[in-house]
């Protein structure tokens, strides 16, 4: 993002876009911490105040796609500037779902609190899973704002074992689901929790994605690690 | 010496040369002629070698280093005229190479002293770019010293809260928050400081407070044990005087109902009286190692407290009083330090054995003098014994493995607290050895240095 362009104006425009997207990102990650402490002291207050800030992430998202449909419209970029400004569309979506999946979580803590079961299901086993999406989302916008494709392979490869940890949780519930069969609202209930923060992760694999995007110029959505790194060898 | 005197010796030279010879075929005047116009053409040509060395060597100091001091004498081979002028220049290099020099060495100072301060510090540009940061705020902030040059600082530390004092321009506020790089395990906090300087520039400084907010929370925590501990037994104590007061009672019930309230005052008055050792202990300057006391003594002290301790819990009770076993070799040497304390402490373990153990139990305290010429203070019983979890935090304040069970036998939580302290003023080291139905040992072993035969 320090490539200079021959309209000054038109730098520091992209500057600011990327600095919203960095705003947001910061609000959406503190969203998936508090969510993830709600979640660990089972604290109604704190599943409510991030139901509440969710509004915020979603007006950010609309600011956003409206400064970077003006500049497209404007400055008609190309090349890299038109690859940031797309990447930087897609980010925007996924941040977006992030901050959904965190309302998602907020709002299932929220029920099992008020709801007083679900204490004696295996919650202690979602932490290895929460805070590994939560260091994937922190890394990712790390790696967006130093557009490091190295430090978005690393992220890529990580994701496996969130969806990994999340396959095991599942086999968990089913065991608790086959041993009481009153305990299968809560475990499904619980079962959507952990969707929710493998999604989380699934949102950190696309950014890193975009990441690569931006500075290689090639789509690797869709395709193997193996095939990713094999495309990025090539000059 | 001018330019033009050599000019002028050359061309006399050369028509002196040339008029010689030449003044035959073209005559005396035009001889002198052509001889003067060699004689300037040899000058020339010399003077423009002596020129473009002088050049080559400036285009060299070009492309060298500032800091080679070598690449800055000049050419040899130089005459006169450009003699003089290398050695300006070089001399006037000179002057500025040091003057770098030392600029660079002062500079080099600063970034040291910066390196060397415990907090992180970040220079921030008009743009609020970074553009030198220390290692501190590398760790605090997960930063890479080198590559996040000019990155915007907002793109790499995302906290909202900092993110709006950084736009609102908070100055004097300090802006609390938890680092980057803080796992579960190891949480980390910070404080960050803002502080414009120069033209337009920030001076980002950042703190750890870990530890600060964990005093502060365990001060908060103890504050809160000790009300709890002191407003149980005044409830009780509040509740048996009203009942005294409204109701009729025969001498029998008042009595009983004395003999209780009694019992709590007791309870609150121990409390009282371990908070005040271990502020004491908190307070009071390191013991004197110079006095020395038999251990025997110590000993005997303990066992006859810990026997009328027993006696007692086995008249309320009424069960079999405790098995208490003492050491009874004559010869125990003696110890260095404060003897109250250190009485304080063995006895605080001794019924701490009694206290956790149904009546009947059996007490062991063993002294021991090990090889290394360390000794172990012992105390076993065989008791229930205590849970893995519990072990690691017997020793803090008001921590308590069966709180109602504990309570009621009159301890106040603080005692293992005590024993931790005086020991760790002698350097002594506590250890605790214990399973679920196999009883448990305690340990204290005393540095060489404070034992004597």
């Amino acid at each position: 993002m320090n490539e200079k362009h021959l309209s000054s104006q038109f730098d520091s425009d992209l500057n600011n876009i990327s600095s919203q997207l960095m705003a947001m990102g910061g609000l959406v990650e503190t969203q998936v911490h508090r969510a993830i402490a709600a979640l660990a002291g089972f604290s109604a207050t704190l599943a409510a105040e991030v139901i509440e800030t969710d509004d915020q992430v979603d007006n950010m998202e609309v600011t956003i796609d409206r400064a970077l449909t003006s500049i497209i419209a404007l400055r008609q970029p190309t090349a890299r500037d038109l690859r940031l400004l797309l990447a930087i569309s897609k980010i925007t979506t996924n941040l977006e779902r992030v901050g959904d999946e965190t309302h998602k979580i907020a709002r299932m803590v929220k029920s099992i609190v008020e709801s007083g079961g679900a204490r004696n299901m295996p919650i202690g086993d979602l932490r290895v899973a929460t805070d590994l999406a939560a260091d994937l989302i922190h890394r990712a916008l790390d790696a967006f704002a130093r557009l490091d494709v190295s430090a978005a392979i690393v992220i890529m490869k990580e994701d496996d074992l969130i969806d990994r940890e999340f396959k095991g949780f599942t086999r968990k519930l089913i065991t608790y689901m086959v041993e009481d069969p009153r305990a299968i609202s809560d475990s499904l209930n619980l079962l959507f929790l952990a969707k929710a923060v493998e999604r989380i992760g699934d949102h950190a694999k696309n950014i890193a994605e975009f990441i690569i995007y931006i500075v290689k110029g090639t789509d690797v959505r869709h395709s193997s690690l193996t095939q990713v790194e094999t495309a990025l060898q090539e000059p | 010496m001018s330019r033009f005197l050599f000019l002028f010796a050359f061309m006399l030279i050369g028509a002196g040369l040339f008029g010689a010879v030449f003044s035959a075929p073209l005559g005396t005047n035009w001889g002198l002629l052509a001889g003067g116009l060699a004689g300037a053409l040899v000058w020339l040509v010399r003077e423009d070698r002596q020129g473009r060395r002088l050049l080559d060597w400036l285009s060299a100091l070009k492309k060298t280093p500032v800091s080679d001091a070598a690449a800055i004498a000049s050419p040899a081979r130089l005459s006169f005229f450009w003699r003089e002028f290398a050695e300006h220049a070089e001399r006037v290099l000179r002057l500025h190479h040091r003057a770098l020099q030392k600029q660079r060495l002062r500079t080099e100072n600063l970034i040291d002293a910066l390196q060397a301060t415990p907090n992180g510090i970040i220079m921030l540009d008009a743009r609020r770019r970074i553009q030198w940061m220390n290692t501190f705020a590398c760790l605090h902030f997960a930063l890479d010293a080198e590559r996040d040059i000019g990155q915007s600082i907002t793109h790499l530390l995302r906290d909202p809260v900092f993110v709006a004092g950084l736009v609102r321009q908070e100055f004097c506020k300090p802006i609390l928050l938890t680092s980057p790089c803080s796992t579960p395990r190891q949480p980390m906090r910070l404080s960050l400081q803002l502080c414009p300087y120069g033209k337009n520039r920030l001076l980002l400084l950042s703190q750890e407070i870990t530890h600060i907010e964990k005093a502060e929370a365990g001060q908060r925590a103890f504050i809160a044990n000790v009300s709890h501990e002191l407003r149980t037994p005044l409830t009780v104590l509040a509740g048996f005087i009203e009942t005294l007061q409204t109701l009729p009672l025969d001498e029998e019930e008042r009595q009983d109902y004395l003999a209780r309230m009694e019992r709590q005052a007791l309870q609150m008055q121990t409390l009282v009286a371990d908070l005040l050792t271990l502020s004491c202990l908190e307070e009071s300057p390191p013991p004197d190692f110079t006095q020395w006391s038999p251990i025997r003594g110590l000993l005997t002290v303990c066992a006859a407290e810990a026997r009328a301790f027993a006696g007692l819990i086995a008249k309320n009770a009424q069960a079999k009083a405790h098995q208490i076993h003492f050491p009874a070799d004559a010869g125990l040497g003696e110890i260095a330090g404060n003897a109250r304390e250190l009485q304080s402490a063995f006895s605080n373990l001794v019924h701490n054995a009694i206290r956790h153990t149904p009546p009947g139990s059996r007490v062991d305290v063993y002294w021991q003098h090990n090889e290394d010429g360390s000794a172990t203070l012992t105390v076993q019983d065989n008791g229930p014994g205590i849970a893995p979890e519990h072990l690691s935090r017997l020793t803090e304040r008001f921590y308590r493995v069966d709180p109602g069970r504990s309570r009621e036998s009159g301890g106040t939580g603080l005692g293992l607290s005590i024993v931790k302290h005086v020991l760790q003023r002698h350097g002594a080291a506590l250890e605790i050895d214990s399973a679920p139905g196999q009883g448990a040992r305690f340990s204290a072993t005393f540095p060489k240095s404070g034992i004597r035969h």
